[in-house]
């Protein structure tokens, strides 16, 4: 049996780097596969989506990926047109959606929430993000991302710029990186570092070092992943004006950096990497877009497989 | 019994918790739901001289005896507390307070945004991740939590 099998994928540090290097080997799988056999891996399978926060591009990216292996999805994607504005608990909700579906995908604006959401389903449930804690899909996404581009992750120097405190992809990405011998350089506004509350857990496994300059290193980084300033959580529209558009990749910064670097996103992108980047050979974001969805096909078929695929 | 546990009266059935840290002694009351309405004897003494950790607080409590979940909440609150149980004045048992792997419910989560703090029916449960630092981490949103703010359910 395959130790994905009906799993929970709730948090990346539920990941050792073997787990995470056979979801990459799945993910090369799918990609060779041509599209007729690339959808018997999950026929008949239905994936069910609840989604509380806004979302494009993960959304869809879970819908294309089911498609890709063959199975279908369903689900609410705007909570104002679903029952919940009625007043029905989330635990009601997951419960009525794992009857309709084989593997449930949640994103909702509360920290713990998928956690709690996997004790009440009785199908696997994986997090497409939870409140600011985390975004376990998308650190496998960016995992893999570094892995095809650079052909490798262990001896990199990696640079995460932008929205640290807020950005729950960071701190997956961290929590990922965390199995791997490399070193981490954070960028970021001194009111958006990292939480002090999850550094304890990062400093145990990561050595990183904290500035504000993004000059400082930039001509040593191997990856730099741009994040955006998360403006819908900030406690007040003011504090988020004296950050916004602290960074901005462009032209300039891009001829001091490394010929064979690579800039990531996790997007969607407001105006932290100008779009005369996109046609350079350092802007990977797209690519990462369309790993994401391989990636989350392999889990799903690693999740809905009991003997894989 | 040493002298400065004789400062206050014995009691005939309950318990003394001894050795509670420095300046600890008011907190515990409160996590305990220690407040005498029931009309039984309760002595504190605060700041007590005491050899082994310079001073310590006690308190005694007559006809209570803890329960699992006040015992977690003493072990995080005064990690050094001894409870003697008392029974017909006399001393018959005596332990010291250890932290459990996890405790459930008796913490509410310091983060706001966490699911536990919702509408949804969920009790709390901490891991403890490191006992001799007394750190605690959230099991569903995962942070880290400073014990001195953490708040009783």
């Amino acid at each position: 049996m395959n130790e994905f099998y009906q799993k929970d994928i709730i948090s990346i540090k539920d990941f050792d780097k073997a787990q995470l290097e056979q979801i990459f080997v799945s993910t090369e799988k799918i990609m060779k596969l041509n599209p007729i056999e690339r959808r018997e891996i999950c026929k008949g399978n239905t994936l069910g989506y609840l989604f509380y926060e806004p979302s494009t591009r993960t959304r869809l990216s879970f819908d294309a990926a089911m498609a890709s292996v063959g199975g279908n999805s369903l689900g609410i994607s705007n909570i104002s047109t679903s029952s919940t504005q009625k007043g029905e608990s989330l635990a009601d909700t997951v419960k009525i959606m794992s009857i309709y579906s084989d593997v449930l995908v949640l994103r909702h604006p509360l920290d713990g929430s998928s956690r709690f959401a996997s004790e009440v389903s009785s199908k696997p449930v994986i997090n497409a993000g939870s409140g600011t804690e985390e975004h376990p899909t998308q650190a496998i996404q960016d995992l893999f991302t570094i892995r095809k581009e650079k052909k490798k992750i262990d001896g990199l120097k990696i640079g995460i710029i932008g929205d640290l405190k807020y950005g729950r992809t960071v701190y997956s990405l961290l929590y990922g990186l965390g199995n791997y011998d490399v070193d981490v350089h954070l960028i970021s506004p001194e009111s958006l570092r990292i939480r002090s509350d999850s550094v304890y857990e990062i400093k145990k496994k990561l050595s990183f070092t904290e500035s504000i300059n993004i000059e400082e290193y930039i001509d040593e980084l191997d990856v730099l992943y741009v994040t955006r300033i998360q403006k819908e959580r900030f406690p007040d529209e003011e504090e988020y004006l004296k950050v916004k558009g602290s960074y901005v990749v462009g032209l300039d910064l891009l001829q001091k950096m490394k010929d064979d670097s690579i800039i990531l996103h996790p997007l969607p992108r407001l105006d932290e990497i100008s779009t005369d980047v996109d046609h350079t050979k350092h802007a990977k974001y797209f690519e990462q877009a369309e790993y994401g969805k391989y990636t989350r096909a392999a889990l799903l078929g690693l999740i809905l497989n009991e003997n894989g695929f | 019994m040493q002298e400065s546990e004789l400062m206050v009266r014995r009691i005939k059935e309950g318990t003394v918790l001894d050795h509670i840290d420095e300046g600890k002694g008011l907190q515990v009351l409160n996590a305990l739901r220690i407040d005498g309405k029931d009309g039984s004897l309760i002595t504190i003494a605060l700041n007590v001289p005491s050899g082994k950790f310079k001073k310590k607080d006690i308190i005694k409590v007559e006809n209570k005896f803890l329960k699992d979940d006040d015992t977690n909440k003493l072990a995080v609150i005064a990690p050094k507390a001894t409870i003697n149980i008392i029974k017909d004045y006399k001393l018959v048992e005596k332990r010291r307070v250890s932290l459990p792997n996890e405790i459930d419910r008796i913490f509410r989560c310091s983060n706001p945004d966490c699911i536990t703090n919702s509408t949804e029916h969920i009790e709390s449960v901490m891991d403890v991740i490191d006992k001799e630092g007394r750190v605690l981490k959230c099991r569903y949103c995962a942070r880290v939590l400073d014990v001195n703010k953490l708040k009783y359910n």
